[in-house]
This record gives structure tokens, C-alpha cells and sequence, in this order.
């Protein structure tokens, strides 16, 4: 079959449709760089969606619970023998992804006779300062941005993506406390599922932090954790 | 997927020395103790590495962190020492978020065990042998308290009911530590944070008086010992201010 260019497009193209259709039953995940730190958070059933890499990144996912682990411990024994051959300092996201998650997750999709990796993912590294904080956009293709603005969404629908990213970013003010931005953020998530314009969207005085038979999942890279690991689980109850 | 980042390292032990015959005189470090106090357990060690009678540093910090709820304390050779606390601490860290839940406390003291027979045959060879101390508790489990642990060079491990020292000084320090066990009224375990601090400062300049392997600890000129507490909230280094405090607050009394 890839002796022939078309069939091979046409595999590829099957591909995405395969991947976008298992994908459409995921739900989004955000990260927001905040002063206090990077808040990363998402909502699921029971299955963890945001995790801790190395001392100064996490990683949240939407996809297939087997394929996020994949790229969960991918991430974690890259980021740890890159720390332990040199130093956490040079654990950085622009390496890990560039030379070691995008290549294996172009290498996943292109392999049209294997099963591909279903996922749609971001990462986060902590700096000094918001201002040196990485935020990036990882897709099931192994294609990647860097996001400079500070917010960050993972969804199956990548206008609808952008939109709630336009939007957190409209109504989010440095002065607002990570719970208030945890709101917005569940305010967005629900907007996202269910399939619900932003224009006109606003976001409640007193954030609402709970969703109804879900468990609602957020941590928080710690810009002022005193030792070297600075992700911690962050308790919304 | 077993969390074991050893497995991940490509190539046999983790510290290979393999230097054959007579090599030049191994750096060492001593002295380094630890004993059970009231607020848990408080671990201890000099600044000083040596090269036969060569003082080769008086700045060496030889109590290391593993993670956060885990203290070792290096005797022997600093570069084998050294390389053993940053594979433990790299592994147990890799354990804790590759697998989602920490490290027990048993397989922790089982990793440590594993690396000096690794090291077995740098220590025979008298270039690499390590004694550490290590003192953790169990994160898991609410009720556990801070327990102490040490080794022989060769892996063997056992738990210490009250205190634990290594390294050329330490014999000093035990018999001090022993008759303080036995007849101190109040007991080094009872002793209180301030107090067990100046105790530890006291021991380590006793052992430097008949050890020229151990210095660098002169609490008159704010010099004083490098000083962990593991309590069940896990450990924290004493900074030299509160070493200072209550050095001055001993004198007062």
C-alpha cells in the first residue's frame, strides 16, 4: 500500500477520522500561568487527567486512557534520565517534546498498520516568572506549538479550542485568585461539553468548582514550593 | 512500566569503579550520626573530607535528601556516596510519579542495599566503600514514626532502637550516645529540638578532639554541623540561625 502515494493519503486521511471520531467522547483540559504558578486542570471519571512529570512539569491529556499513559511515562523516563545525566535544569520542554514525544508520536500515526496513539495533549514547564513559564499544544500527530499567551486548552474540536482560550483570557485578571480561575475554567470546560457559544458567556461572582458526578482535577505548579518538586494536587472542595 | 528507573539505566551497576591493585589514597568523609529525639529523629554530620592526612575539604555536606520523607547520611567515599544519593533520590522520584503513589519505606532501604552490593567490588578493592546511615519514614501509613537504619559496605542492613553512627569519629559518638541511652537524665530521645541540636554540635566537636578525620564544626564562630529532623511530616534542614539560637540560648543556661 505505501508503494502508492494515494492509497498512503488516503490511510492517513482515514487515520484522522479514526482518531477525531474516538476523541469526540473526551473532554478538555487547561493550563493557566498564574503568578501563584502554573494551574492545570481538568474533569473526569474517576481516570486521572493531569499529572506530574519532573520537578517542574505536568502534563494533561483528553483521549484514550492506555494511550495517555503511553505518553505519560514516555514523558516521565525521558524527563528523568535527561535529569539524572545531567541536571533537573536541563529538563526542559522544548527538548523533551522536539526530541523525543513529537518523533514518537509522528512515528505512532504514520505507521498506518499499527494502531495510533489516541491523544490530545498539553504540557507545562515552570519558570522563575509567568513570563518565562512554557506552555505547549502537543496533537496526536506529534505536531506542537508553543502557546505565549499564558492559557492553554486541549479539546477534540480545535475551533471550539481556541475559542475558550480567546475567552479565559478575556476574562481572566492577574489579580484573580487560583480558585477564581479554576471557575473560569470549569465555566469554559462546560461551554466546551456542552457544545455552547462564549460569546455572552459570563462567569459567576462566586466560582463554581464542582461538576455533578465528576471529579473535577487541579494542581498547581508551584512558582514558591520550597524544595525541588513543586507540583501538588490542589484541593477545590 | 515497573516504575524501577535502574532498569532504565543501560549498562550493569550504577557505580562502577573498577580500579585493580594499589590506586591512589580514597578521599573519605566522616562522621556522620543520627538518634532518636522528641520531635523524630534528628541526623547528623561533620563537614570534613580527608585523604589520608590530607584535609581535603571542611565544606562537605555529607546529610542528603532523597526525597521528602527520606535522609541518608554518607561515610566512606564521597564519590561513590555522592552518585549512590543521586541515582536513590532520581528513583525514587521516577517511582512516585511513574506509579502514582510513593515508595514504600522497606523498598527504599532495599534500593539503598542493592546499590552498595553493586558496589561490592570497589569495596573490596579499597577504593569505594561506603556506610551509610538512613534514617525514613513510612509516608503511607498516618501513625509511622521516623525510624534509623544502617549498613556495612557490603549491603547489609539493620535497624537502630535508638541511635546509629558511621565513619572514623562515630565510635566516640556511640559510647557518648550510649551512656546518655542508658543513664542521661533526660534521655536523648526525650530531649527536645534545641536541646538535641546543641547535643549533636557538642558530640561531633567531642569526636573531633580524637579524630583528625572529623572538623569543621566551631559553633563560636557560627560553624556548626550540618542538622536534618524526619518527623512524621517528613524532613527540614536546620538552618545555621536556629543552630545559632539555641547554641547561644545552651550558654545562657
Amino acid at each position: 500500500m505505501i508503494e502508492e502515494p494515494y492509497r498512503w493519503l488516503e490511510a492517513i486521511a482515514n487515520r484522522r477520522e479514526y482518531i477525531g471520531e474516538r476523541l469526540k467522547s473526551g473532554t478538555p483540559v487547561f493550563a493557566l500561568s498564574r503568578p501563584e504558578g502554573i494551574l492545570l486542570l481538568g474533569v473526569g471519571q474517576g481516570q486521572s487527567k493531569v499529572f506530574e512529570i519532573y520537578d517542574r512539569h505536568a502534563f494533561g491529556a483528553l483521549g484514550h486512557p492506555v494511550d495517555i499513559e503511553k505518553i505519560r511515562q514516555a514523558a516521565i523516563e525521558a524527563a528523568h534520565l535527561e535529569g539524572f545525566a545531567r541536571s533537573a535544569r536541563d529538563v526542559t520542554l522544548r527538548r523533551l517534546i522536539s526530541f523525543s514525544l513529537s518523533s514518537t508520536l509522528k512515528n505512532a500515526f504514520e505507521q498506518v498498520f499499527a494502531p495510533p496513539l489516541i491523544v490530545e495533549a498539553l504540557f507545562a514547564e515552570l519558570g522563575d516568572s509567568p513570563a518565562q513559564d512554557s506552555l505547549v499544544r502537543v496533537h496526536y500527530d506529534g505536531d506542537h506549538h508553543y502557546e505565549t499567551s499564558g492559557v492553554l486548552a486541549a479539546h477534540n474540536e480545535f475551533q471550539a479550542e481556541a475559542e475558550a482560550r480567546d475567552w479565559i483570557r478575556s476574562v481572566l485578571q492577574p489579580s484573580d485568585s487560583l480558585m477564581h480561575a479554576a471557575g473560569i475554567c470549569l465555566v469554559a470546560w462546560q461551554a466546551l461539553t456542552g457544545k455552547t457559544a462564549f460569546a455572552g458567556l459570563t462567569v459567576p461572582r462566586k466560582p463554581v468548582l464542582q461538576v455533578p458526578g465528576k471529579v473535577v482535577e487541579a494542581a498547581l505548579l508551584d512558582r514558591h514550593a520550597p524544595g525541588p518538586v513543586h507540583y501538588r494536587a490542589l484541593d477545590l472542595k | 512500566m515497573t516504575g524501577d528507573f535502574l532498569a532504565l539505566l543501560e549498562k550493569g551497576p550504577v557505580v562502577p569503579v573498577s580500579a585493580v591493585g594499589a590506586g591512589p589514597t580514597a578521599l573519605q568523609a566522616t562522621t556522620v550520626f543520627a538518634f532518636h529525639c522528641a520531635e523524630g529523629v534528628l541526623i547528623a554530620g561533620d563537614h570534613r573530607a580527608t585523604a589520608g592526612n590530607i584535609i581535603f575539604s571542611d565544606r562537605t555536606e555529607k546529610i542528603l535528601e532523597l526525597d521528602s520523607h527520606s535522609l541518608m547520611a554518607i561515610a566512606g567515599v564521597p564519590a561513590t556516596a555522592f552518585e549512590m544519593a543521586r541515582t536513590l533520590q532520581t528513583a525514587f522520584e521516577f517511582y512516585r510519579r511513574s506509579q502514582l503513589q510513593p515508595m514504600t519505606l522497606p523498598a527504599k532501604l532495599r534500593a539503598l542495599s542493592k546499590l552498595l552490593r553493586d558496589n561490592l567490588p570497589a569495596t573490596l578493592q579499597g577504593v569505594g566503600a561506603v556506610a551509610p546511615i538512613f534514617a525514613g519514614v513510612e509516608s503511607r501509613q498516618p501513625e509511622a514514626k521516623p525510624l534509623i537504619f544502617f549498613y556495612d559496605p557490603l549491603g547489609a542492613q539493620f535497624e537502630a532502637a535508638a541511635f546509629a553512627g558511621s565513619g572514623s569519629g562515630s565510635g566516640a559518638i556511640k559510647s557518648v550516645l550510649h551512656y546518655l541511652e542508658n543513664w542521661g537524665h533526660p534521655r536523648p530521645v526525650e530531649l527536645p529540638l534545641a536541646e538535641a541540636v546543641v547535643l549533636a554540635n557538642r558530640l561531633l566537636m567531642t569526636a573531633a578532639e580524637f579524630d583528625s578525620a572529623t572538623g569543621g564544626v566551631r559553633p563560636e564562630e557560627q560553624e556548626f554541623a550540618t542538622l536534618k529532623l524526619l518527623s512524621r511530616q517528613g524532613a527540614r534542614t536546620i538552618t545555621r540561625q536556629e543552630q545559632t539560637r539555641f547554641w547561644k540560648d545552651s550558654r545562657r543556661d
